[in-house]
């Protein structure tokens, strides 16, 4: 399950605001080849997983990759 | 689950070069400080987690994920008591999860870009 942990991974503050940048980088996050599509790909995959490891590494990857 | 016992393990850790130190004296620091040292260990836990998925005999690895997590847990009990909850599973009296400013938000301590 998921929880939220209010703090970031790697927590920055933008000094020079750009908007066009702004939008790729957002297109990163929840975009069509985002880690938001990334994550929940990696934990369907995870059911149909055999190995371990695999299971474990899709699982904890995925979750990785949904957290903001 | 995060481990109280000791667990494991052969390696001291006195002897490890790997070392999250930001600063020595726990009762010194600052809210920034004790922060950062979360953020620092979090992400410490999670990669050695991620590496010990594929590798997981490494024995030093394990103690550091060991040692961390203890260290981690630590430091969050400590951190919530005085400035707020950092999840919502921690009790409080008065409804702190709205008061401190999201990360989003440029919360209390990040990095310049």
């Amino acid at each position: 399950m998921w929880t939220y942990n209010k703090v970031l991974e790697y927590p920055v503050n933008i000094k020079c605001t750009d908007p066009k940048l702004a939008k790729v980088i957002i297109s990163q996050y929840g975009g069509p080849d985002g880690e938001l599509a990334a994550s929940l790909r990696y934990l369907s995959q995870r059911f149909g997983m055999p190995d371990q490891t695999a299971k474990a590494i899709l699982n904890d990857i995925g979750t990785e990759e949904l957290a903001p | 689950m995060l481990m109280e016992e000791d667990r494991c393990c052969n390696c001291n850790n006195d002897n490890m070069n790997v070392n999250i130190n930001l600063c020595d004296d726990k009762n010194e620091m600052t809210r920034k400080e004790m922060l950062k040292k979360i953020k620092c260990l979090r992400f410490a836990v999670i990669e050695l987690a991620l590496y010990l998925d594929i590798h997981p005999d490494d024995t030093k690895a394990l103690c550091l994920h060991n040692k961390y997590c203890k260290e981690l847990k630590e430091l969050c009990d400590k951190y919530q008591k005085v400035y707020g909850p950092l999840t919502i599973e921690y009790p409080c009296n008065k409804w702190r999860w709205l008061e401190e400013p999201w990360p989003w938000e440029g919360g209390i301590d990040n990095v310049d870009l």
